[in-house]
């Protein structure tokens, strides 16, 4: 195995037919630390918010029950293993579909809460995230279209056009819709307003991982340099 | 200054948020009709013309890919060859019932019968058989949020009011 992937010596590989899984350094590096951080959520518990009362000296605490808990666990670990998943992932189909995955997962963890601000706000976020796979397959089926494969292994070696490059913007904000990252933050942010901590980060983590794989892809189909 | 500001501000709220992502969508989608086509004939997973087979009063039109089940493989082109050898074995597979319907209407290939147990996708169970994984896990996802939600907001309102 001699490839060389943006500069990095791949250190091997897992073949699962067509989808290969390539193991580079970068690629390793955030898979490790995804699953570390989802090991982390798996064995913590939630934390409880404190709403100071006006004009009293009682405290209201917001609790999260044993049902909420054990679903928001559920979800969060999910939402982890497949922003693993997508780290290492060398086929751009697949990684669609862990983005995909990534994103009804978050939806999920906050859909168990009783505030009706952040159900709505998570609402918002479900029609973006809904609209967004259009524009996330779409990419890699132009992709797909102009280059006759969707293995990073092989795109790497097929110089790139002009539909490749529409290609890559129409999945870049397929991405940017899914995670939410600017301009779409606004319904993200809302959505972390709940108790919950733990389960809640791995919303962002996940995101802020997804976009720094989605820019190695769009280098490894547009090669810049 | 203010009036960029405002444009801050306001999406800053999550209900605009839907409409502002397809207002951004439709202009890209808009520019893609400039974008000059560059399609490769060397495709990945090749097909016969869509109306070939259906002239041809083939019953298995439009899904025919030809070969002996377990003996030749059909026109299956995988990417790795070497790691999904046995590739088209199973393409033209046909179960007893899925023979005798085929035998009595020239239709077979776009019936309900076409599914697993019919013509066995090779492309979707071996050579990009974890996406088909992931398609279903993506699905069950949506269905435990979506039964959380029913079983413990819709079923239970009754008892806390």
């Amino acid at each position: 195995m001699d490839i060389i992937l943006l500069g990095q010596q791949l250190l091997g590989y897992i073949p699962l037919g067509d989808i290969v899984l390539y193991l580079a350094p970068l690629n390793l590096f955030m898979f490790a630390g995804s699953l570390a951080f989802t090991t982390l959520i798996a064995i913590s518990r939630t934390e409880t918010q404190v709403e100071a009362g006006i004009g009293t000296l009682k405290d209201n605490e917001v609790k999260v029950n044993k049902d909420e808990f054990k679903i928001r666990r559920f979800l969060a670990i999910v939402c982890g293993l497949a922003t693993a998943g997508a780290m290492i992932t060398g086929d751009l189909f697949n990684f669609t579909l862990f983005v995909c995955l990534i994103g009804i997962v978050n939806i999920g963890i906050v859909s168990a809460v009783k505030q009706i601000d952040v159900l709505d706000a998570a609402f918002q976020y479900g029609l973006v995230a809904m609209i967004a796979v259009l524009p996330l397959f779409g990419g890699a089926a132009m992709i797909l279209a102009s280059t006759g494969s969707l293995s990073m292994l092989e795109i790497v070696n097929i110089p790139t056009n002009a539909m490749m490059i529409f290609g890559s913007l129409l999945l870049f904000l397929g991405v940017a819709g899914e995670t939410g990252v600017a301009p779409f933050y606004a319904t993200k942010a809302e959505m972390f307003r709940t108790p919950g901590s733990p389960f809640l980060l791995i919303i962002h983590l996940s995101s802020l991982l997804v976009i720094i794989r989605v820019i190695e892809i769009l280098l490894i189909i547009n090669k810049p340099f | 200054m203010s009036k960029l500001g405002r444009l801050w501000n306001s999406l800053a709220t999550p209900k605009r948020i839907p409409r502002f992502y397809s207002v951004i969508l439709g202009i890209l989608l808009l520019a893609g009709f400039l974008v000059p086509l560059a399609l490769n004939d060397n495709q990945l997973y090749p097909r016969p013309a869509p109306q070939l087979q259906i002239d041809e009063k083939d019953p298995l039109a439009p899904y025919d890919r030809g070969g002996v089940p377990l003996k030749e493989p059909g026109i299956v082109r995988s990417q790795y060859p070497e790691f999904s050898e046995m590739a088209g074995m199973s393409t033209s597979y046909l179960s007893p019932i899925a023979i005798s319907v085929s035998n009595t209407t020239i239709y077979y290939g776009t019936s309900i019968y076409s599914s697993p147990g019919g013509l066995i996708d090779t492309i979707l169970y071996y050579t990009r058989g974890f996406d088909t994984i992931l398609e279903s896990s993506i699905l069950m996802m949506a269905f435990v949020v979506a039964s959380w939600v029913a079983l413990h907001f819709t079923m239970r309102r009754r008892e806390e009011e």
